[in-house]
């Protein structure tokens, strides 16, 4: 066992925070709003910037334009990022989308899509979920029909964050009907503004827009832009499900410690902090976010060591998501008649920040399979129990 | 980073494993709980055989110069089996405290003989209920409460009260003047009173009073973790294996997501418990734990294992309730350690000052 950090982690980890020294976060121009997961905004001008310091490519073979550093590097650069609030938002999403191309990705998109991704201006939406098909992925009704040297895809997507703000879509398509339920499903990486692909936004109980919902109306692709091979989608998504919780929800314990922080300043400066009930919440909550790093360093561990996972990454997302949503809770509590202010709202103390994580918060417990889809897959796959029986 | 035992941890955990199924299997550990006495001395004699009790303690004093970490992966088997006895305060508890503050004749004295299992020390040196005080002329009044174990113990540390100072001290068990009166718990810990009357104390007795605190309640606050892990570990493998086999209604409880759901969290509690316990184990090891991070560790456990305890009644059902049954010892056993070497409150206090919040 062994539980530091090694000389080159630490040193990367200097690197990251003079970055964020020299240049203050206020000099990026938001374009997206922060849905609370621990990546913060969406800034094209803070992707680039990451792509600048070849920050994006940095764990990418060298083949592929990358230095092929180790992957704790990523962790590494996603703490000190959400611990500072910095406007990360799609940096996980671009992350996965390369490493699948580099994978199994046709030479167009390595020649085309890596680059854009490595300088921070390609960045991604996913499209999986559709109206009929949510926790049900496999219902999903938007097909792909081979035409010639292209597909032809018909269909509608829904809740795909920042799609209108992105440059590509992963859209998940049933290419084949098989007998069997999983198969016969394809992915495609497809440019926003291709014709036939229309992007709404959906306005969200916080007021801001963060998903939209995407009609495909005979959106034509050409066949290098499918990622993996024909047929093989679901078990491709299924496995970059199990990173996908990882590394869509590993920055949250140093993102909700940065909130933490806030709040014991806040309790400090208003004399809340002598109160008892109040000290052992707060003291609970910080025990409770270091339990939260702990299950997501040991993902890390299997992940960079290939080995199994068959829990890990469920239960670890499982209990950001509700720890983020405890603290919001917390939040709201020790900020009393002040809670409900939105941010830049007259009066408005931590800087509204804790009314829109309570608010964002609701929603994470749902997205990226819901928590109860979750329990099931820990319990069935990682303990063993018997799984309910399902229609074919 | 990395989060797998070494191969000699490895080892330690299977021998410990089999050992405790052979010789303390979970209906001697029952007897061995409800008896008044409680003390296995065939048990304890063959654990030191396998040097158990020398493993914190330097070669040069009859030990196997183990870390804390390995006596934290030792203890946790000790807990998912329930075993009795007085290893905390004695092989982790006292001996981690005599090394750090005891002078060399103390170590000299005492280590060789605890690492045999020969000699037994257990500690009083919870403030909650602690009365005792040293006068100036070297006598010691009042009672300490809580102390595990001290009917077998051949001597006991104790903290009192010295006018500005607080004291710890060393003294054999059966000094004159020194009573130990049993305290009646619901769990498998044998507790007690101990009132000392103008019990006398020499200087050489003294041990350096801010380490010996220190050292103590750290690894004490790390063992009783450790128990806590090991038996929510077990709670959850009792459920989990209840929960494939119970059929009611045609099919196992395990096949409802009522029952899934709730094993999943026995999942989470025992892992996040685990992790910050195997962390904060590890820095103490290197001699870099902050305060904070053994506070997080036990505070969180206390919480999470307690919770695995409860959750575990509600799969089980009816059975769980009987005596025979094991879940109620190592519910018990959580609850024990839970409030022994700081309880949450304690912990709770610490990190809240860690973490910056001003009183």
């Amino acid at each position: 066992m062994e539980f530091g950090f090694s000389a080159a982690e630490q040193a990367f980890a200097d690197e990251v925070r003079a970055f964020l020294r020299d240049n203050p976060l206020d000099r990026f121009p938001l374009d997206g709003m922060d849905a609370g997961y621990g990546s913060g905004a969406h800034s094209r001008a803070f992707m680039k910037a990451l792509g600048e310091r070849g920050w994006i490519s940095m764990c990418w073979p060298e083949s592929f334009g990358g230095r092929a550093e180790p992957m704790f590097f990523k962790l590494v650069l996603f703490e000190e990022l959400a611990l500072a609030g910095a406007p990360f938002g799609p940096l996980a999403g671009s992350w996965q989308t390369a490493d699948a191309i580099i994978d199994y990705g046709t030479e167009r998109l390595r020649r085309e899509v890596l680059p854009a991704i490595a300088r921070g201006e390609a960045t991604f939406w996913q499209g999986y979920s559709e109206p009929d098909a949510g926790s049900d992925l496999l219902a999903l009704k938007t097909e792909a029909r081979r035409d010639d040297d292209h597909y032809v895809i018909r269909g509608h997507k829904i809740w795909s964050s920042h799609a209108g703000i992105a440059t590509h879509g992963l859209v998940f398509t049933r290419t084949s009907r098989e007998a069997r339920r999983s198969r016969g499903f394809s992915m495609f990486v497809v440019p926003n503004g291709t014709p036939g692909m229309d992007i709404r936004p959906i306005r969200s109980l916080t007021g801001g827009v963060y998903h939209y919902e995407v009609f495909l109306d005979d959106v034509r692709v050409p066949v290098e832009l499918m990622l993996g091979p024909e047929g093989e989608g679901f078990q491709a998504l299924l496995n970059g499900l199990d990173s996908d919780r990882f590394w869509g929800r590993f920055y949250k314990a140093p993102a909700l410690e940065r909130v933490l922080r806030r709040l014991v300043d806040h309790a400090n400066a208003t004399g809340a902090s002598a109160d008892a009930g109040l000290r052992r919440r707060l003291a609970a909550m910080a025990a409770e976010l270091a339990a939260l790093r702990v299950l997501f360093y040991r993902a890390a561990c299997l992940l960079r060591d290939g080995a199994p996972i068959t829990y890990e990454t469920a239960v670890a997302k499982i209990y950001a998501d509700e720890t983020g949503q405890k603290l919001a809770r917390l939040g709201m509590d020790l900020l009393g008649p002040w809670a409900p202010l939105r941010p830049g709202s007259h009066e408005a103390r931590v800087d509204g920040e804790i009314s829109h994580a309570y608010l964002t918060s609701l929603g994470h417990t749902i997205a990226g399979g819901t928590a109860e889809v979750l329990r099931t897959t820990v319990a069935v796959r990682g303990l063993g129990l018997p799984a309910e029986p399902r229609k074919a | 980073m990395d989060f797998r035992p070494s191969s000699a941890q490895q080892l330690l955990v299977s021998t410990a494993r089999e050992f405790l199924k052979k010789h303390c299997p979970p209906e001697r550990a029952q007897q061995i709980a409800l008896d008044s006495r409680g003390f296995d001395e065939t048990l304890w004699g063959r654990m030191a055989e396998l040097g158990w009790q020398g493993l914190l303690i330097p070669p040069d004093l009859g030990g196997s110069g183990g870390s804390l970490l390995d006596v934290i992966v030792l203890v946790e088997e000790m807990g998912r089996a329930s075993t009795p006895g007085p290893f905390v305060p004695s092989a982790v508890v006292a001996t981690a405290l005599l090394l750090a503050a005891g002078s060399a004749d103390h170590k000299k004295r005492l280590l060789p003989a605890m690492a045999t299992g020969e000699t037994i020390v257990s500690v009083a040196l919870d403030d909650a209920g602690n009365t005792l005080v040293l006068d100036a002329r070297g006598r010691l009044r009042g009672r300490a409460l809580f102390v595990e174990s001290a009917h077998v113990a051949h001597a006991l540390i104790v903290a009192a009260d010295a006018g500005d100072d607080r004291r710890v001290v060393l003294l054999p068990a059966d000094r004159r003047g020194v009573e130990r009166r049993p305290l009646d718990a619901i769990g498998p810990e044998k507790l007690f009173e101990v009132a000392c009357d103008g019990v006398s104390v020499v200087a050489e007795e003294w041990l350096e009073p801010a380490t010996a605190r220190r050292v103590a309640l750290q690894a004490g606050a790390l063992a009783r973790t450790a128990e806590m892990v090991g038996a929510a570990q077990r709670v959850l493998e009792l459920a989990v294996e209840h929960a494939k086999t119970r059929v009611q209604g045609g099919r196992p409880i395990g096949g409802h997501q009522a029952i899934q759901h709730a094993c999943a969290d026995l999942v989470r509690d025992v892992d996040a418990s685990r992790g910050l316990l195997y962390a904060a184990a590890w820095r103490a090891s290197e001699g870099a734990a902050p305060a904070a991070d053994v506070a997080m560790a036990k505070a969180y456990a206390s919480e999470a294992c307690l919770a695995v305890a409860r959750r575990g009644h509600q799969i089980f059902g009816a059975i769980g309730y009987c005596e025979e049954h094991p879940l109620h010892l190592l519910h018990k056993r959580i609850l024990a350690a839970s409030v022994d070497c700081g309880d949450l409150a304690t912990h709770l206090e610490q990190i809240a000052r860690a973490i910056g919040l001003r009183a």
